[in-house]
């Protein structure tokens, strides 16, 4: 009790007598950094990714990059190709200062490799070998239909549910975007990957890599930005001053 | 002058009291000398510092000069490196500087590419108070953080209070060089000539304040 | 012991023979006060004197390690925080004593208008209190500016921008208060001028001459209800007060202004331990964009006033505005030199003083919150609720995808985070109809931009689709009863009544 109580007692002692460690006492962390020094990847990853890919990863309304599946799938090239210039064809915007962006290269160095270090799982195929993230066959309009209804339509054709046979969101996601979801899955909201069409989890046939890019294909027949553009504005303008 | 002439009197007390006595009784005819002599030592010190205020004046007025003599060209780099369609942020050093600037002579600007040869220079400062605008390329609009102001692609007022759009820059081309005519923060008092001078592509869109562009 | 006594008194009757200051010391000190002002509400005044010795100390001390110089102000700064052994301390005092400052002169104003103190014979010693009032101002600005990081720099241009609204001579005006054309070495050089020469100097003077007359014309005797002030009675009115009922300044009132200054300082003093001092905020590089300038605490309500005035009265105001503001602040006393001075009869006095107070104090508040500004990194930094996407289709998740990435965030909140510069969406759809959203969206209008240059078709119905969904459980969203209406009737006609 004694020990404790002088334990207790010693920092409150030197607290008073150093005075400068007084709670109002200025450590040098707190001096504000350039924007451009700073590379603490929490900071970088919560003030430019997580608004869309979700607090840690997950649950983001855009691709959740704390898939372990999605890391081990995408390579540090092709990460920093699309968090630098933006993604064609998606809502990913150019990060990188060279493409009128706020961040430097270092500071994409960071975030790459802040990611792997808190979302990088080992051996997260379990040795199943994954369809390459490039696409890599030619795919068939046909083929990925009947795939599609045999594999995908339990889930997506539901009323109301899931449809991602829209073609206002086929304009607005790429066939990679497609292809990689298809591939990684999506634990957060329940998308299986590649090898599991069942979204609880139990072990599926495996979607091959021709399959997958036959549904990509499919899907990218169904995405008709005219059909989207016919809607017209409902409300007559005049109604403005 | 007066200094010697009161120390002569000092030597004498008894005639000083007695004149000083007499300047109440007496007529002005001992008192006027002392006064003039007085009034002409205030004259001489007005006149003086008169003197000495004309180039204290001078000195303090120094910054207060034409707009085009701080002004002057300045590189704001390749002109192809900025992309057709886009709208970029770029530093430059200001061409008015003193060596114990630091870093207040960074100055930056927005450089949007409309065609080949078309340009507009936009100030970072905000047509309201002068704050930082950001400009985000995904909306296509520039934001001010401090009460609000957003301006279209082009510069136009979009919303919040600004009364106009944002300043421009006069821009020319010359060596494969983007140059604009800089050197001054830019404020009401000094950007009607600024606004005059950009391309007529961007006047033509700044259209006050109706937000009715859809 | 007796023999030291004796030398004792020989030294300071030495001294004495030659200062001459023991009687009108002694006159100063002993001269009577009406009793009851010798109460709690008249320690402001000289509680605000002991802050301005304190701020003269603590500036100079600042000032042995400060370095004037825009190149390295911020770096020195910084070395006051973190390398001089508690340089964090003095400026802390310095920062904290400024805030108490304003604090304790605008209290202390506010006293004396509520006591009508600036009534006959006193008109003086208040205009020269306004005067003290916008010298203490003048020092809280400058020192803002001394303080040499983003948003003193961000300040000075918004300084810049008030000023260059000034008919013909704005021009000339902004150059001569930075001292060149853009906020840079001459500028910092002539506000370190202005807070360490110019404008202490002045206060100090002026101060003095406050305080004389405080003393010449004797304390404000308590208000009492019906005894009016005449111009032609008053002096022998107060000189009768304080002979048959006065008592010594000295000790009578003073301990109490002794105590509360000893109070007031000890606050600082507490206040700089616990909370420390305010910045240096980020370089002064103006170069950086990635910055959210806001003025110290005695500024905030401008702040605020400036971003509610509409576009078409912006100039006017920010003109004339101070104008008026400093010659009512004069003409109080000469408006009101007689009559009475107690709260209890002075009505409208009262009213005003609590409308500027609870305008004031609204409008400091609305500024700590800037619910006008857009929150610039909350398109990419705020996440969105969980549960609002649990349910989500693929096309109402790429809808949220599209309000962050367009910066819709920035301005609308969800989930209690993002901007308010616009309405918060949590229950959007209880408002709106998808199609007025759509319409909304594309030509703004009120304070929203037009998006619809900027957003394909299918980003708006994506947009739609995420915003139809943000409605609370249990309430449904909102629909076109005139177009329910129209489709039930167009059955039973056969389709034949549309246009």
């Amino acid at each position: 009790m004694r020990a404790g109580a002088i334990a207790l007692a010693l920092p409150l002692v030197f607290a008073l007598a150093g005075c400068g460690r007084l709670p109002g006492s200025k450590a040098e962390a707190d001096s504000p950094a350039r924007p451009e020094d700073v590379l603490d990847f929490h900071t970088l990853y919560n003030t430019n990714c997580q608004a869309c890919h979700g607090a840690d990863g997950h649950n983001g309304p855009a691709m959740e990059l704390g898939n372990p599946e999605y890391q081990a799938l995408v390579d540090d090239a092709t990460l920093r190709k699309w968090i630098s210039g933006g993604m064609p064809g998606t809502e990913m915007p150019a990060f990188a200062q060279s493409a009128g962006g706020m961040l430097t290269d270092a500071q994409i160095t960071a975030i790459i490799a802040g990611m792997r270090k808190e979302w990088s799982k080992p051996n997260v195929f379990a040795g199943a070998a994954p369809p390459p993230y490039a696409q890599d066959q030619t795919g068939d309009v046909q083929r990925g239909q009947q795939t599609y209804q045999a594999r995908c339509a339990s889930c997506h054709e539901k009323p109301s549910r899931q449809q991602v046979t829209s073609p206002a969101y086929l304009t607005l996601v790429g066939d990679q975007a497609l292809r990689t979801i298809i591939i990684a899955g999506r634990s957060d909201i329940g998308q299986p990957d590649w090898a599991h069409d069942n979204p609880k989890g139990a072990p599926g046939a495996s979607l091959s890599a021709q399959d997958v890019t036959d549904i990509v294909t499919y899907l990218g027949s169904l995405r008709s930005p005219a059909a989207v553009s016919a809607a017209p504005l409902p409300i007559s303008p005049r109604r403005r001053p | 002058m007066s200094d010697q002439n009161d120390s002569q009197q000092r030597t004498e007390p008894d005639i000083e009291t007695a004149s000083e006595q007499a300047s109440d009784r007496e007529g002005p005819a001992v008192v006027s000398r002392r006064w003039l002599l007085l009034k002409a030592g205030i004259a001489l010190n007005g006149l003086v510092g008169l003197a000495l205020a004309v180039p204290v004046v001078r000195y303090l007025l120094a910054p207060v000069r034409k707009d085009s003599s701080y002004k002057s060209w300045v590189s704001l780099g390749d002109a192809n490196s900025f992309p057709v369609g886009e709208t970029r942020l770029v530093s430059f050093k200001n061409p008015w500087t003193q060596p114990w600037d630091g870093q207040t002579d960074n100055v930056a600007a927005y450089v949007r590419r409309e065609g080949a040869s078309q340009f507009t220079v936009f100030a970072i400062n905000c047509a309201h108070l002068g704050c930082p605008v950001r400009w985000f390329p995904q909306s296509q609009l520039f934001m001010c953080p401090c009460h609000g102001g957003v301006y279209y692609a082009d510069g136009s007022r979009a919303s919040g209070p600004p009364e106009r759009g944002l300043f421009t820059y006069d821009y020319k081309i010359a060596g494969g060089q983007l140059q604009i005519d800089a050197g001054q923060m830019p404020s009401l008092s000094n950007t009607a000539k600024l606004v005059n001078i950009s391309s007529p592509a961007t006047n033509s869109g700044r259209n006050g304040d109706c937000g009715c562009r859809g | 012991m007796p023999g030291m006594k004796q030398t004792g008194k020989r030294i300071y009757d030495w001294f004495e023979q030659r200062l001459q200051v023991e009687d009108p010391i002694k006159d100063a000190v002993l001269h009577k006060v009406p009793r009851n002002t010798a109460s709690w509400w008249y320690v402001f005044g000289s509680a605000a004197f002991t802050l301005l010795m304190l701020q003269i100390v603590t500036g100079i001390l600042l000032a042995l390690v400060y370095v004037p110089s825009a190149a390295e102000a911020w770096n020195s700064l910084n070395i006051l925080n973190h390398q001089v052994p508690l340089g964090w301390f003095l400026r802390a005092v310095h920062g904290w004593g400024s805030n108490f400052m304003v604090a304790v002169v605008f209290i202390h104003m506010a006293q004396v208008f509520l006591f009508g103190a600036y009534k006959f014979p006193r008109e003086l010693t208040w205009t020269v209190g306004v005067f003290l009032l916008l010298m203490t101002l003048g020092m809280a600005f400058t020192g803002q500016v001394l303080r040499f990081d983003q948003d003193a720099y961000w300040g000075l241009g918004i300084g810049v921008f008030i000023l260059s609204r000034v008919p013909w001579m704005g021009g000339g005006l902004v150059h001569l208060l930075l001292g060149g054309p853009t906020i840079a070495g001459a500028t910092l050089s002539r506000f370190f001028a202005l807070h360490v020469f110019v404008i202490p100097g002045t206060l100090l003077f002026l101060a003095l001459v406050h305080v004389w007359m405080v003393i010449k014309l004797g304390i404000n005797e308590w208000p009492m209800p019906g005894r009016l002030v005449r111009k032609s009675t008053y002096i022998a009115e107060y000189n009768q007060l304080t002979h048959e009922d006065g008592i010594p300044f000295v000790p009578g009132a003073f301990w109490k202004d002794l105590i509360f200054s000893a109070a007031v300082l000890a606050a600082v003093g507490v206040c700089a331990a616990v909370f420390g001092p305010s910045g240096p905020g980020g370089q002064p590089d103006p170069s950086i964009t990635q910055t959210v300038p806001k003025p110290d605490f005695p500024f905030l309500w401008i702040y605020a006033v400036l971003s509610y005035l509409p576009p078409s009265m912006e100039t006017p105001f920010i003109l004339i505005a101070p104008i008026v503001m400093i010659a009512g602040l004069l003409a109080v006393p000469f408006v009101a030199s007689e009559g009475e001075k107690s709260w209890h009869r002075r009505p409208v006095a009262v009213l005003a003083l609590a409308t500027i107070a609870v305008g004031w104090g609204v409008f400091t508040h609305l500024a700590m919150s800037t619910p006008w500004s857009p929150h610039m990194s909350a398109w990419s930094a705020d996440t969105l609720p969980v549960e609002y996407l649990r349910e989500a289709t693929p096309l109402v998740r790429q809808g949220a995808v599209i309000f962050q990435a367009k910066q819709c965030r920035n301005c609308h909140s969800i989930g209690g985070h993002g901007g308010e510069r616009g309405p918060a969406l949590d229950a959007v759809a209880t408002r709106m109809t998808p199609d007025q959203m759509r319409y909304k969206v594309v030509t703004g209008g009120g304070n929203m931009p037009a998006y619809g240059k900027n957003l394909s078709p299918a980003e708006i119905e994506a947009l739609v689709s995420f915003l139809e969904t943000l409605h609370p459980k249990g309430e449904p969203p909102a629909f076109d009863a005139s177009q329910q209406a129209a489709q039930s009737n167009a059955v039973p006609a056969g389709g034949s009544n549309t246009p």
